[in-house]
């Protein structure tokens, strides 16, 4: 208590008062950090992103829209491949053109090639490709948690 | 007979112990009304004449303040009625338009009175800019009072899900994409405002809380500290007025051998000093009845939107189709406009730049010419380029919600393009 009197700080009060802070300190940033981690979910209960489209056969050659899982199944053949109808801009719903060759968005006017890659207007990536395989039971699986290439093509 | 009984209950012991003055009927009542009065208390028991003036504030800021009031009683009174999940929100709202007695018009009085808060509030920052009044002693008023617009925009945006409609549901899902486009942390932020990768459930229940709880109770805070500081830092900004001298003596300069009272450690005037009598009244009545009358018409005008005009409703939120074009709340139009044009610009430096602009100029622009007068010449710099940014943002927003037609395409509002598919 000497200390108080002089004012000068000796090494006990030094040694309390970085210790004090240091734990005041941590403890704020921990409870932060928790807190914030806290808002973060774990589980989601949002629509399963993979998704169970129909059989192979039941789809037209060209763009077929699938309204549940918003996104296009494209076929080519035996081909088939799945890209996101959400608009990389704002999340608009994108259009498959009426020629038959890419997209548009009508919110903002972007414009996507048939490999959906951005040819105009404002969308800052292109539209995601979707992992695509067979069901056991022959139909198609779209997991739009796995994002591939373009030019990769499921063969039936 | 009721006055009789009134009077004698404010004669009688309890009533003299909750009404200390009674209606004041001398100047030194007048005084004693302001100072012992909780409701009162906020004033000085006496101000500049000035203060009175229509002119000199426009009223903008208690104008914010009373909306924010309006805001909180109809929205307690809706919350009896809404249940902030996606599958009976917007049945609740239906029920509040045909169900529930006064249920259209207490809801087409928040919506209203929403979109006008945002609109004093903008235009408060406007009239403190172009009066000068966030110079010294009053550039921490000023940061408070941006935090308080950027909450006023937080609360208007959040409240705009919740009836979970078509409109509801694609501003906010525009909205929050627009957020994810801030670097590094942007995709972050979006998932946690959503609580999710769309816009669901959990993103109602967290817009809820936010607009409820969180954001009302730290706007009531910053508020008090609002209020508290314009009368710590003198009042309305005068012209004329003396430099701010330090508020608080430091220790070192006090000899150490006598005990103080709490008087002698303030330093400088108070705002009173210096002006001369005639130009203070008293609060009371002065200052008290016009503020009354204001409320009474910010209540009156609100009234009479919510009872001409009703709040939107469209049809139940359809994630599949979204309208086109699918638009954010008016107050972001100007910033999905730039977007339009470049994401990058749009939604991160344009909005970054306004508030690091909005922060940092009490600090940068200090010269003390024109403060407490309109547009004063010496400050033709600071005026043309604060006009210039206000008229780009007034345009880019018109732009934006009038201009814009399906697919994102120019047209003149009274003759809207129609929709064609492509």
């Amino acid at each position: 208590m000497n200390s108080t009197v002089n004012n000068e700080p000796n090494r006990r009060d030094f040694v309390q008062l970085v210790s004090g802070w240091c734990a005041t300190l941590f403890a704020l940033a921990a409870s932060g950090a928790a807190a914030a981690r806290f808002m973060m979910p774990n589980v989601l209960y949002e629509a399963d992103r993979r998704y169970r489209a129909l059989k192979p056969d039941d789809y037209p050659e060209g763009a077929t829209f699938l309204p549940d899982a918003r996104l296009f199944v494209l076929r080519k053949g035996n081909s088939f491949r799945a890209v996101s109808a959400v608009c990389t801009h704002l999340g608009c719903t994108v259009l498959h053109n009426n020629d038959g060759n890419g997209f548009h968005c009508p919110c903002h006017g972007s414009q996507f090639n048939e490999n959906a890659a951005v040819t105009g207007g404002p969308a800052p990536k292109p539209l995601p490709w979707y992992l695509m395989t067979l069901t056991r039971d022959g139909r198609l699986m779209i997991d739009a948690s796995q994002e591939v290439k373009p030019d990769k093509y499921l063969v039936v | 007979m009721l006055l009789q009984l009134w009077k004698q209950f404010r004669d009688s012991r309890v009533g003299r112990s909750v009404f200390r003055v009674g209606v004041p009927a001398s100047n030194l009542e007048r005084a004693q009304a302001a100072v012992s009065s909780f409701l009162l208390h906020f004033q000085p028991a006496k101000v500049n004449r000035r203060t009175l003036q229509f002119s000199a504030t426009l009223g903008l800021g208690l104008i914010s303040l009373y909306l924010f009031i309006i805001l909180t009683v109809t929205g307690v009174l809706l919350m009896f009625y809404y249940v902030p999940s996606t599958n009976q929100a917007y049945q609740d709202m239906k029920d509040l338009e045909f169900v529930v007695t006064a249920g259209l018009v207490l809801r087409n009085m928040h919506r209203w009175a929403a979109h006008l808060m945002v609109i004093s509030v903008l235009l408060h920052l406007c009239r403190v800019f172009y009066t000068a009044a966030y110079k010294a002693p009053r550039e921490f008023n000023w940061l408070v009072g941006v935090c308080l617009l950027l909450l006023t925009l937080g609360l208007s945006f959040t409240g705009y899900l919740l009836p979970w409609d078509q409109l509801a549901f694609w501003a906010i899902t525009v909205g929050t994409s627009i957020a994810a486009y801030a670097p590094v942390v942007g995709e972050k932020l979006k998932f946690l405002l959503l609580g999710g990768n769309v816009v669901g459930q959990s993103a109602l229940l967290r817009f809820y809380v936010l607009h409820v709880v969180v954001l009302p109770l730290a706007a009531l805070f910053l508020m008090a500290v609002h209020l508290w500081r314009v009368r710590k830092d003198g009042g309305l900004a005068q012209p004329g007025e003396a430099e701010p001298a330090q508020t608080v003596v430091g220790l070192a300069e006090l000899p150490q051998n006598k005990t103080y009272g709490l008087m002698e450690l303030a330093r400088g005037t108070t705002p009173a000093v210096g002006v001369q009598p005639e130009e203070e009244v008293f609060t009371w009545p002065n200052l008290v009845f016009r503020e009354m009358l204001l409320f009474l018409g910010v209540t009156a005008l609100v009234l009479v939107l919510a009872i001409f005009w009703n709040a939107p409703l469209e049809e139940l939120a359809n994630p599949v189709h979204p309208p086109n074009p699918a638009k954010a709340p008016w107050y972001f139009l100007g910033l999905q406009e730039l977007v339009a044009h470049s994401a990058f610009w749009g939604g991160v430096v344009v909005p970054a730049l306004i508030v690091v602009a909005l922060v940092m100029l009490p600090y940068l622009d200090r010269k003390r010419v024109g403060i407490g007068v309109w547009f004063a010449r010496e400050r033709k710099l600071a005026v043309t380029i604060f006009t210039v940014c206000l008229v780009a943002a007034t345009v880019l927003t018109l732009v934006g919600s009038a201009f814009r037609g399906p697919n994102w395409a120019l047209q003149v509002p009274w003759k809207p393009l129609a929709i064609e598919e492509r």
